[in-house]
C-alpha cells in the first residue's frame, strides 16, 4: 500500500521536480528543513528546557506563546519530508533508519496529546515566575527533548546507517 | 596552510574520513547538527521574542538560555574543526564554506550586541525592545539562516569531498 502510494507521489509533477527535475529544489528543501529543525528545537526545546528547571525568572503560561513557531517548523518539515519523499521514495521506503525517524516523531507525538489530554497543559499554564513545573511536567518535557534529539539522530543517519543516497 | 596539509594527512584525520565507524565522519556531523539545533534553535526562540511573538514573556530572564546557546556554540567549533581538518584542501577552496564562516561571524558578533542593546538596556521589560534591538534580532535570524544555507550548499558546490564513502553530494 505504502508502495503504490510512493510510486504515485513519484509520478507526481512535484515527484519529479524534487527528484532531479528542478536541481536547486531539493538542496533548497533541505535548508527549509533545516530551518524547520531550528525553529521546533529551538521553541519547543527552551519551553522545555523551562519545564525541567532552567531559567525559573520566566512565567510558562506566556512562554507557550513560542510553542505554535515550533509547530510551524514542524509542519514545515513535514511538508518537505514529504517532497523529499515524493522525489526519491525508495531511499527512504526500503530503509529503516528513516522508519525510525518516523518512529521518533510519533512518539513525540503522542508525548505532546498525552500533554494536553491528561490536563497537564493546564497546570503548567499556571507556573509563575520562580516556581517548579509540576513533576510529571519534567518528566514529558525530559521525553520530549529525548525524542526529537532522536529524531535529529536517525535523520542524520539514513545515509549512514541505512541505505539512503 | 602547510599546518591544514598535514593536519589533513594525520592519522586522525584518515580515521575520520575512512574509518568507517559511526563515531567518525557520521557522527561527528551529528554533533554538528546538535550544536546548530541548540545554537540557532534558542537564538531564533530568543531573537523571535525580542521581535514582538510571545511578548508576555519577560526577555530578562530569557538571558538564562544564553549558555545554551555557547555549548552549540563550542560543539560546533570543535566538530566543524574536526570536519574541516579532515578534508582542508576541498573545503578551504569551496566558496560556500568561506561564506558560511563569514555569516557566523556576524552572527556571532551579533550576540554579543544584543546582550548589550537588549538584554543589557535599562529599559528591559518596560514597554516593547528599542528598534536597535529589533533590528539586530532580524538581522540574528537572517544571519543563521543564511549560515544553514551555506552550510547545507557545501554539499553542492566546489570540490567533492575528499571523504570517500560518505560523499555529501546526495538527493537530486
Amino acid at each position: 500500500m505504502l508502495v503504490s502510494f510512493a510510486n504515485w507521489i513519484h509520478a507526481t509533477p512535484l515527484g519529479w521536480a524534487v527528484g532531479g527535475g528542478v536541481p536547486w529544489l531539493w538542496p533548497a528543501c533541505e535548508t527549509a528543513h533545516f530551518i524547520g529543525l531550528a525553529l521546533l528545537l529551538g521553541c519547543v526545546g527552551l519551553f522545555d528546557l523551562r519545564m525541567i528547571g532552567m531559567a525559573k525568572g520566566l512565567e510558562l503560561g506566556p512562554l507557550q506563546r513560542l510553542v505554535p513557531w515550533g509547530v510551524f517548523g514542524f509542519v514545515l518539515n513535514v511538508i518537505t519530508g514529504v517532497m523529499f519523499f515524493a522525489g526519491k521514495p525508495y531511499q527512504y521506503l526500503n530503509n529503516y533508519v528513516f522508519w525510525l525517524k518516523m518512529l521518533f516523531v510519533a512518539l513525540a507525538g503522542i508525548n505532546v496529546l498525552l500533554f494536553y489530554a491528561t490536563g497537564l497543559q493546564r497546570r503548567v499554564e499556571a507556573v509563575g515566575a520562580g516556581e517548579h513545573a509540576p513533576a510529571a511536567a519534567r518528566v514529558v518535557a525530559a521525553v520530549s527533548l529525548l525524542l526529537w534529539f532522536g529524531v535529529v539522530y536517525w535523520g542524520r543517519m539514513l545515509p549512514f546507517l541505512g541505505t539512503s543516497f | 596552510m602547510e599546518i591544514l596539509a598535514s593536519l589533513e594527512q594525520s592519522a586522525f584525520s584518515a580515521w575520520v574520513r575512512e574509518s568507517g565507524s559511526l563515531w567518525a565522519y557520521p557522527g561527528i556531523l551529528f554533533m554538528h547538527t546538535i550544536g546548530l539545533g541548540l545554537l540557532v534553535g534558542a537564538s531564533t526562540a530568543i531573537d523571535l521574542r525580542i521581535l514582538g511573538v510571545a511578548s508576555r514573556v519577560s526577555l530578562a530572564p530569557m538571558e538564562r538560555f544564553l549558555p545554551i546557546m555557547w555549548i552549540g556554540f563550542w560543539i560546533n567549533a570543535v566538530s566543524g574543526s574536526i570536519l574541516l581538518v579532515a578534508d582542508a584542501s576541498t573545503k578551504l577552496t569551496n566558496p560556500a564554506f568561506a561564506v558560511k564562516m563569514g555569516c557566523i561571524a556576524l552572527a556571532v558578533v551579533d550576540i554579543f550586541l544584543i546582550r548589550r542593546y537588549v538584554f543589557r538596556d535599562p529599559g528591559l521589560d518596560r514597554g516593547s525592545v528599542s528598534p536597535i534591538g529589533k533590528t539586530l534580532a532580524a538581522m540574528s535570524l537572517l544571519f543563521w539562516t543564511a549560515a544553514m544555507t551555506a552550510g547545507r550548499l557545501m554539499a553542492y558546490i566546489g570540490q567533492d569531498s575528499g571523504a570517500p564513502e560518505f560523499f555529501n553530494r546526495i538527493g537530486g
